[in-house]
């Protein structure tokens, strides 16, 4: 089975939306045909292809402008949680008049969007969809930011966990009349507490809409458990993008330790702005330096002497943290998962051409994964 | 500046944590009475300081520096007893294990009991003066720090009546009154953490006139301005020169987009200030105490 999708995950900060996105163009250089999901509400990724606004639908990134050759292509795309979520309901939700039911409620409109996992939920639904669609060779996932990796591991359940019967049949029971009677006593207290907490005309709108999405409940379920399966699949990589700095680099080690806990296939580590240590050529002395020139002011000499002489010492300093996280995360990884280290780019990425430079150095990446 | 709550918030990665402490530290040096409130159960300052982290509890830090860590289960809890009175029918209605995605589903929901948690901190007095004269809030990043600041107006429009609808409410009314609460952004000297800053602002809507200070940190320096740089620097051209020039190119680069990034920013109505890049490290009190020093003026 050869492999499908490429899930990045990785703290805040760390520029998982840019090598997300580099990773992909790297496939699609290398001639096959790739999209990329991004669920940043942030809008980056489309300030690094060049690209106008992104949508829900695929848009094509003109390679061509690079000036290389490929048989490949790369689409990208922004999840519309809203667009997701309606078809969803649609896909699920039984006759016309129950799919408008849901529709029209007032609280799914207000709520749909906001339910904790519902972004992650919504982009492995997303996820999903394109890898159905047969377009592609490969998806790549950039995943939301996460306050801790398991938020995003475990969304599905969440979800799950919320349309499940119990909820359901605690809420909607003084409609339908179900159950035990113990348990009808039990829900008419609930009820009436919460509806004088939130008021009673809400009350009734969230309980008729998880008596609507009832009936949805077992295509829900069957469709997370193949997004897991696939998830979880020879098909499927987790990289996980991380730099050198201490928190992130802590954050990244236990989400693999989260993946392989969890038994999810773990591809590697892209660490991302690792500084080079400089070369003794680089230490320069004042007898290095030129005469001033009589076109330089004496001020701005000094200033561009001083800064070229201390660049060694400079780069020594940022090097030094760098080389000893590079070194404790390959003790932790014991060797037998892959680190792509990523230098420090000269510019930010900020148009195709740059995001290409990145893409370049990712290019032992998608040539490891595209093996394993 | 004399706000009695600061939020601080900007993307992940950029150093909020620090700063806020940072903030805290240096109001309470100044003599302040200061709480610092980390959100969402999260509790990694007082290590920083020596002390174990306690769950939903004042703790004292330093001085004139207490901690807080709010967690939104503990503070829905308060909140609900003190409507419903009844401790032993909170029990009955929502420890069991449907209740809580549940309240899962409410929108905003642990956003405003955590932001009202603060506002009720805000107005505590002991012996009719104030109990802190400033709350500092390590808020979550750009997008959850948002629907945080979004959450009052969530539940109202959900609600539209009922104790839930009257707490947002006043709740909205205290947090969105500039004399009182202000916002700080924290952002990273680089393209795409500013085009985040600045998107950011855009969205803030009625907040905008909250913001209070915007904070560049990791700012590197150099001995030359990246003017003095491209004016001299081609005169280094020699074979030996060659490796170190090369260097400096790069971190003339850095200094030189940094000032773009300034430039950017310079375009919020706000007072700016900047912190100095004191390398990759952990959160730590050597970095925090020293950061205060430097902001010290900007506050």
């Amino acid at each position: 089975m050869s492999l499908r999708v490429l899930v990045c995950c990785g703290s805040g900060g760390v520029g998982k939306t840019t090598a997300s996105a580099a990773l992909a163009m790297q496939a699609a250089l290398t001639g096959q045909r790739v999209a990329v999901l991004t669920i940043d509400p942030a809008k980056r990724l489309a300030d690094s292809l060049g690209i106008g606004p992104l949508s829900n639908t695929p848009q094509r990134v003109p390679l061509d402008q690079l000036g290389i050759e490929t048989s490949g292509h790369l689409d990208a795309l922004m999840l519309d949680m809203k667009a997701t979520w309606d078809g969803v309901v649609r896909r699920f939700g039984g006759s016309p008049e129950a799919q408008q039911r849901i529709l029209n409620n007032r609280y799914y409109g207000l709520a749909s969007t906001r339910l904790a996992g519902s972004h992650e939920y919504m982009a492995m639904q997303r996820l999903y969809e394109l890898y159905e669609s047969g377009d592609y060779d490969l998806i790549l996932l950039d995943t939301p930011p996460t306050r801790h990796a398991m938020e995003f591991l475990s969304a599905p359940q969440r979800l799950n966990g919320l349309f499940d019967e119990g909820v359901m049949h605690w809420l909607s029971l003084p409609r339908s009349k179900r159950g035990f009677a113990a348990l009808e006593r039990g829900s008419e207290v609930v009820v009436s507490v919460l509806k004088r907490l939130i008021g009673a005309g809400t009350m009734e709108e969230i309980a008729e809409f998880f008596d609507a999405m009832q009936g949805m409940w077992g295509g829900f379920q069957e469709r997370s458990s193949a997004v897991e399966a696939l998830l979880a699949s020879n098909e499927t990589r987790f990289v996980l993008v991380t730099t050198p700095a201490p928190a992130a680099r802590k954050e990244a080690q236990e989400f693999a330790d989260l993946l392989a806990e969890t038994k999810r296939p773990f591809g590697g580590f892209v660490v991302n702005r690792v500084v080079p240590a400089p070369t003794d050529k680089a230490r320069v002395s004042s007898a290095d330096l030129p005469e001033r020139p009589n076109s330089v002011p004496q001020d701005t000499w000094e200033a561009a002497s001083l800064t070229l002489l201390g660049a060694a010492q400079r780069q020594q300093v940022l090097s030094d943290g760098e080389a000893q996280a590079m070194a404790e995360l390959r003790e932790q990884a014991q060797g037998s998962v892959p680190l792509w280290p990523v230098p420090e780019l000269e510019a930010d990425v900020h148009d195709l051409r740059s995001l290409a430079v990145l893409a370049g150095h990712l290019a032992p990446a998608i040539e490891a994964l595209k093996q394993a | 500046m004399d706000k009695r709550v600061l939020f601080v918030t900007g993307k992940g990665g950029v150093g909020k944590s620090t700063l806020a402490a940072s903030v805290a530290l240096a109001a309470a040096l100044r003599g302040k009475r200061v709480l610092l409130v980390e959100t969402h159960g999260s509790k990694r300052l007082p290590g920083v300081f020596g002390k174990r982290a306690l769950d939903y509890r004042v703790q004292h830090l330093t001085s004139n520096l207490h901690h807080l860590s709010v967690t939104s289960s503990k503070a829905l809890e308060e909140y609900i007893v003190g409507v419903i009175k009844i401790r032993a029918l909170y029990k009955l209605v929502f420890r069991n294990r449907v209740m809580g995605p549940f309240m899962d589903a409410v929108p905003g929901l642990h956003e405003l009991i955590q932001l009202g948690k603060v506002m009720d901190l805000e107005r505590a007095s002991e012996r009719g003066r104030p109990e802190w004269d400033l709350i500092v809030v390590d808020a979550p990043a750009t997008g959850h720090g948002l629907s945080m600041l979004n959450a009052p107006a969530s539940m109202m429009e959900l609600t539209r009546t009922g104790p839930f609808y009257e707490n947002a409410k006043l709740v909205q009314s205290i947090w969105g009154d500039p004399k009182r609460t202000g916002l700080l952004l924290v952002t990273l000297p680089e393209a795409m953490p500013v085009n985040e800053t600045l998107d950011l602002y855009a969205r803030l809507g009625d907040y905008q006139k909250q913001l209070a200070l915007c904070v560049l940190n990791e700012v590197h320096t150099a001995p030359a301005t990246s003017a003095q740089w491209a004016h001299a620097s081609a005169h280094f051209e020699t074979p030996a020169l060659q490796a170190a020039k090369k260097l400096a190119d790069r971190h003339m680069g850095r200094v030189h987009r940094q000032e773009q990034a300034r430039e950017r920013l310079s375009a919020l109505p706000c007072p700016q200030a900047e912190l100095p890049f004191l390398g990759h490290r952990d959160l730590n009190l050597a970095d925090i105490t020293q950061l205060a020093q430097q902001i010290e003026g900007a506050l």
